[in-house]
């Protein structure tokens, strides 16, 4: 049955949402043309709030910026609040936000991949299409960014037709040209709210790689304001 | 006491489970070419971390160890010894936090500021004259500290317990910077007892209006940041004869505050503060002042790397006549330029470049400086750096009288 691209997007963010906070470990695994490997390691705590969530990082690895921590604040209509705070100095560091496209830790993904799961930051038009992935029926929904500094022209979600999950999204450069794609696996269900395990990016333009795999996750720990105030940096 | 209080910090953190211990070891060489007689062309150093912190709940206790050792200090010759060989406690304190304050207590190093070239409004710490200025060390000061939340930001009482001695390096070091005939006597001189306390009232919040606002506003009584140097003997001075030079310190009452806005993709950023001196027949009440921005170009040359440029001014000025100026204060940044670039390659090795130059509007000096840094094998930071002081002709400034000097550095530091 055909659906709007914003009826998919709607759909597949109710599954993903509801947790209120989470923390969890991440390990993100560089991969360059050659196929060589650098991994990084980090703790995570979000936020949820209906008008942009809160996200701490706080990077343990490698051994010479941990205790580095990355305070987001993310808006829908404007740019997001960012700090930095760099254990080394005790400096805490705001950091002009605008630049979406730049690239995370050196990884293939940017600002804007990690941030942009809120679909209100979104355009959506037409209706989706139903093809088969990996022999699962999926929506191919579009989604153009609202941002005009996003890196990204437009972004072609593949959405399983049953669970609403995200399997794979395909991003277009600001010339059009297909940039990267990354596939989403290893979801679990956690009390009643789907959390993605691994997220896997390729860029096609430059064959670098990274994947990030979550583990220890925890949603509805009782995170409040406080925990993601700029205070917390210096903790 | 501050010896127990130190080992009592350490010793709590070292036999509380659930300790997290990290170290590094680092390698530091140093070329001067240019160099004066009787100074070393060179400088080969070794240094050590140690870093222990305990949490538990809301607890938290954390010790900062650091060790140096210098070559020229283990040479037979006695006019080669720089002085650089020591052992530091940088930081030791506890600290306890509940939902709306926190206390802590020992000793540590604090940061206050928002420029890059020079925070002028980082005025707690003493400094550490051992090492390159460039290095820009802080050693640590006891303390008490009580933060107060409130819904936007953080209000907090400091007090500073100790005023501390600067130590220098010795005279065969590049970076001594007084003429030979003079010796420098790190003991701290003071009309008042080194122990009177020095308060600190801070307010630092942030705004969430459509330009975002980081602000801090500071209220200080005590011992001024800002250090003067007498010779024990004038006569001796007046006449080129040897003499030693000693730090002095005084009272005063201080209004600080730096800010950061940001407007559009541009960083704005300005740093003030006025000193009303209190009890000094040689210091006038003074003023400092630093200006800047920074801006950041993202995707350059279609990479993912970024070019982040920098501009900042300084100026400091004195408002009594008679009493010390900026020149016998050895003030560097009285009326100063630094533009700067700051190049990341945004690689797994978080590898960037850093070049900039500090130009003296009034005295004609520059100073010019480029470092490179990079990681290798996740566990070794590689730095590279290069800078070039070109002195005031006519001015004695702190620069006249160091010399024209090139610094060559290559640093290497292992974490584990």
């Amino acid at each position: 049955m055909a659906m709007s691209n914003l009826n998919v997007a709607i759909n597949a963010d109710k599954v993903m949402r509801g947790y209120k906070d989470a923390s969890s470990s991440m390990k993100m695994t560089l991969i360059n043309s050659s196929g060589d490997t650098s991994i990084r390691t980090m703790k995570m705590q979000i936020l949820e709030k209906p008008d942009g969530d809160k996200s701490l990082m706080t990077f343990l690895t490698p051994r010479d910026v941990k205790g580095t921590k990355f305070l987001s604040y993310e808006h829908i209509n404007k740019d997001d609040d960012q700090w930095l705070y760099l254990p080394a100095l005790k400096r805490v560091k705001r950091i002009a936000s605008r630049n979406k496209s730049g690239s995370f830790m050196g990884s293939e993904f940017s600002y804007e991949d990690l941030a942009s799961f809120n679909m209100k930051k979104y355009n959506y038009s037409g209706d989706a299409k139903i093809e088969k992935l990996d022999g699962k029926d999926v929506y191919i929904a579009l989604r153009t960014p609202k941002s005009k500094n996003s890196g990204y022209s437009k972004q072609v979600t593949y959405i399983d037709t049953k669970s609403f999950l995200v399997q794979k999204v395909e991003y277009y450069d600001t010339k059009k040209r297909l940039l990267k794609v990354s596939t989403f696996d290893d979801y679990i269900k956690i009390d009643g709210v789907w959390r993605v395990g691994k997220i896997s990016m390729k860029n096609v333009q430059n064959d670098k790689g990274t994947i990030l795999v979550w583990s220890d996750q925890k949603i509805k720990t009782g995170l409040k304001d406080k925990d993601f105030h700029k205070r917390v940096l210096k903790r | 006491m501050r010896y127990i209080l130190i080992c009592f910090i350490f010793f709590t953190t070292l036999v509380a489970e659930g300790l997290e211990v990290d170290a590094s070891f680092g390698l530091i060489s140093d070329f001067f070419p240019n160099v004066k007689k009787g100074k070393n062309s060179n400088s080969f150093t070794t240094n050590q971390e140690l870093e222990f912190t305990y949490t538990k709940d809301d607890f938290k206790a954390y010790t900062k160890l650091y060790a140096q050792e210098a070559y020229y200090d283990l040479v037979e010759d006695e006019s080669k010894h720089t002085d650089r060989t020591f052992a530091r406690v940088d930081e030791a304190y506890l600290e306890y936090e509940s939902d709306n304050f926190k206390v802590e207590g020992g000793k540590a190093i604090k940061f206050w500021g928002a420029l890059e070239a020079k925070n002028i409004s980082d005025v707690f710490n003493a400094r550490e004259f051992r090492n390159k200025p460039s290095d820009n060390e802080k050693l640590g000061s006891y303390f008490l500290e009580y933060d107060y939340y409130t819904d936007d930001g953080t209000l907090s009482l400091i007090a500073k317990l100790y005023e501390d001695k600067q130590y220098m390096a010795g005279q065969a070091y590049q970076f001594y910077f007084l003429p030979s005939f003079i010796s420098y006597d790190s003991e701290l001189k003071s009309d008042n007892s080194l122990f009177y306390p020095t308060f600190y009232l801070k307010y630092s919040a942030s705004t969430q209006w459509e330009n975002a606002l980081d602000y801090s506003l500071i209220l200080q009584h005590g011992y001024d940041s800002q250090r003067y140097f007498l010779p024990d003997d004038f006569s001796t001075l007046e006449q080129g004869l040897p003499t030693t030079f000693n730090e002095h310190t005084y009272l005063v009452n201080k209004i600080i505050s730096y800010n950061t806005m940001l407007v559009d993709n541009t960083l704005y950023k300005l740093e003030a503060l006025y000193t009303d001196v209190i009890d000094s027949k040689y210091i006038s009440n003074y003023m400092h002042l630093g200006l800047g921005f920074e801006y950041t170009f993202n995707n350059i040359f279609n990479l993912d790397s970024n070019l982040g440029l920098i501009g900042e001014y300084y100026y400091y000025t004195t408002f009594e006549d008679n009493k010390f100026t900026d020149l016998q204060l050895f003030e560097i940044y009285q009326n100063d330029l630094f533009l700067g670039v700051r190049y990341s390659f945004n690689d797994t090795d978080d590898s960037n470049i850093v070049a900039g130059v500090i130009a003296d509007v009034e005295y004609g000096e520059e100073v010019y400086s480029f470092k490179y840094e990079t990681r290798f094998f996740d566990s070794l930071k590689f730095k590279t750096a290069y800078s070039y002081i070109k002195p005031s002709k006519n001015t004695q400034t702190a620069y006249n009288l160091l010399g024209e000097t090139q610094t060559l550095t290559f640093d290497l530091k292992y974490y584990f």
